[in-house]
């Protein structure tokens, strides 16, 4: 994937979300989420912090974009913290000519995840994605686990959150017929 | 009472780093050792004679950098991680523990001559290229388990060679722990804190110099105020020094790991290494093939480009032939920069040698920013501090190169490209 077409994704991100712009978490998790349920080729590599999924190189492709002048970034405070959005700078018809092949062939997949995650919190998309990391790791090694085993790893790597809430956002995921590893 | 760690080595970053017997065990190890065989920046020494270090004194600054960082972390956000990650004193003496030995032995898995050779290494099944964590991963599982598990002080604390792996991979088995990975890949992490002053006091330079003691006396676990996991940042006392660590890290960028020439060089070194690499990869972190990979090091590379093995690519390097540079985008590349270079590169035809990218680059800039608490427990990014910071954008400058012979034919048509403009 050229600059251009990886800032195309990115704008586009931006134009679809239901708010018409991301945060920075949102970005970073969406390419998780395109890659991990929708096997879209962005050739990440996502390794597991706090905040759950990660890849420095998404940040470094915002950067780019931003460079390139496809997208602008908002910094945003608010009370005690702040985020950032993220706005496409270019008409529809540019975003799809600088997407190209690509953007083309994975658009239905764009929509989906924007439609099915657009409108989860910073906190709420560090979970799932946290929780599919776990559940696709769990299946790389064979490991078959019961909803709570699920959620009880996914405790252990953000402990502040209460069971109850691991397991309800578990079994949601599981509804959907996102994940692999519970029997 | 003994010194828990009552061996140390000398740094010229750091004065000295002091290790215990366990440490000492582990860095004893053949596969650690291999490090003093590999440089730390590849052939910069073409460009500044003095980079000629390794990675063996860049794991141990590592780790003592890290074990500063660990400490400053848990006597100012003791709170922090105890209601977000649940931290007990317990698992807080471990974690240390834990983090020293991830630090030492983050660059284990490193190919020869560091990231100058990282594109060959081979794909796994699914097509994804390993990286030399996974190999760092691989090794501590396999050829250090016994140092690592075996001595009396592992008994102690209960360590797993899967442990440290783990953590090194970025799994769900690290738990809690994931957390401590910023300080070994990450904004504010130790491998980049040493290898910039390290980097710079072995090239001569003074461009990746900063304040680490400023660093290390503001850095803190910072809450999310939505309920986002916590970050690493700096209290606002310590943002101009969290300023200098990000300006270093462009300074060094521009001036030292994308220099053209450096840069020339790891092409040669990537070109000569697929000429002598059986199957132009290297072979996989897996069973029988890690020994062979652990095999290759700078030695070997050096004896076989000695030999005449490197082909086209090895002459170059042996002659100091290098391709040259002959034109770069500006170092904040427009659209309008990226249609020049393609009429450029049209223009050049099959006079164009290589192509190189900064935003690929490893040691590429302008990723995250730094979160900064106030006294008044207020959160803002670093770039919201600083104005410099704030106008910063990535560097996604493109060179090009041409063969030295064919450089000055090259540079005429580039002229008369951007004379045509």
């Amino acid at each position: 994937m050229t600059h251009l077409v990886r800032s195309a994704l990115i704008a586009y991100l931006a134009e679809v979300s239901p708010s018409r712009w991301i945060g920075r978490t949102a970005l970073m998790k969406f390419c998780y989420l395109l890659q991990t349920l929708r096997d879209v080729p962005l050739g990440y590599d996502f390794t597991l912090y706090s905040y759950g999924p990660f890849d420095s190189n998404v940040l470094g492709d915002l950067g780019g974009a931003v460079a390139l002048g496809v997208v602008r970034e908002e910094l945003e405070l608010y009370g005690l913290g702040y985020g950032y959005r993220i706005h496409n700078q270019l008409p529809l018809e540019d975003i799809t000519q600088l997407g190209g092949h690509f953007l083309a062939q994975h658009q239905a997949h764009i929509h989906w995840v924007t439609q099915q995650f657009g409108t989860l919190s910073a906190a709420q998309l560090e979970l799932v994605s946290t929780i599919l990391y776990v559940d696709r790791e769990a299946e790389r090694y064979g490991e078959t686990l019961t909803m709570d085993q699920l959620a009880e790893q996914v405790r252990e790597v953000k402990p502040r959150f209460k069971k109850s809430d691991v397991v309800w956002e578990v079994r949601s995921l599981n509804d959907k017929g996102l994940l692999n590893s519970p029997k | 009472m003994p010194s828990p760690n009552p061996y140390e080595i000398r740094c010229p970053i750091h004065g000295f780093v002091f290790f215990n017997d366990w440490e000492r065990t582990i860095i004893s190890q053949p596969a650690v050792q291999r490090l003093r065989r590999i440089r730390q920046l590849a052939w910069t020494d073409y460009v500044y004679p003095g980079a000629t270090h390794t990675r063996f004194e860049h794991s141990l600054g590592v780790m003592h950098t890290a074990t500063r960082l660990y400490d400053a972390i848990v006597e100012r956000s003791s709170e922090t991680l105890r209601s977000e990650l649940q931290y007990t004193d317990d698992g807080l003496r471990r974690g240390r523990q834990l983090v020293r030995l991830a630090a030492l032995l983050h660059d284990v898995g490193h190919a020869p001559f560091s990231h100058a050779a990282e594109e060959l290494l081979p794909r796994d099944a699914g097509g994804a290229r390993f990286t030399h964590e996974q190999y760092s991963a691989a090794v501590v599982r396999t050829k250090l388990r016994s140092a690592i598990e075996d001595h009396p002080l592992a008994h102690n604390s209960g360590f797993t060679a899967d442990e440290i792996a783990s953590f090194l991979e970025g799994s769900k088995q690290a738990r809690q722990s994931v957390f401590w990975r910023d300080l070994i890949d990450g904004q504010m992490d130790a491998d980049r804190m040493d290898y910039l002053l390290r980097d710079s006091h072995h090239a001569g330079v003074q461009y990746g110099r900063f304040d680490l003691e400023r660093v290390i006396a503001t850095i803190v676990a910072i809450p999310d105020a939505r309920g986002a996991a916590p970050r690493l940042g700096v209290s606002e006392g310590g943002w101009h020094a969290a300023e200098a660590l990000v300006l270093a890290r462009y300074f060094m960028f521009t001036q030292v790991y994308f220099h053209k020439t450096r840069v020339a060089y790891d092409i040669h070194l990537r070109e000569a290494l697929k000429t002598m690499l059986p199957s132009g990869v290297f072979p996989r972190p897996l069973d029988a093939e890690l020994d062979e990979y652990l095999d290759w090091d700078d030695w070997r590379v050096l004896g076989l480009l000695a030999a005449g093995k490197g082909g086209e690519h090895g002459q170059r390097i042996a002659d100091r032939n290098h391709f040259r540079e002959v034109y770069h985008t500006p170092e904040v590349a427009s659209r309008d920069d990226l249609e020049t270079l393609q009429r450029v590169k049209d223009a050049l035809g099959n006079l164009v040698a290589a192509e190189e990218s900064a935003s690929r680059s490893w040691y590429k800039t302008g990723d995250a920013d730094i979160p900064v608490i106030s006294d008044t427990k207020a959160v803002a990014p670093l770039s919201k501090y600083s104005s410099v910071l704030a106008n910063m954008r990535l560097n996604n400058q493109i060179s090009v190169y041409s063969r030295p012979e064919q450089a000055q034919e090259a540079r005429n048509k580039v002229a008369e490209v951007l004379n045509r403009q």
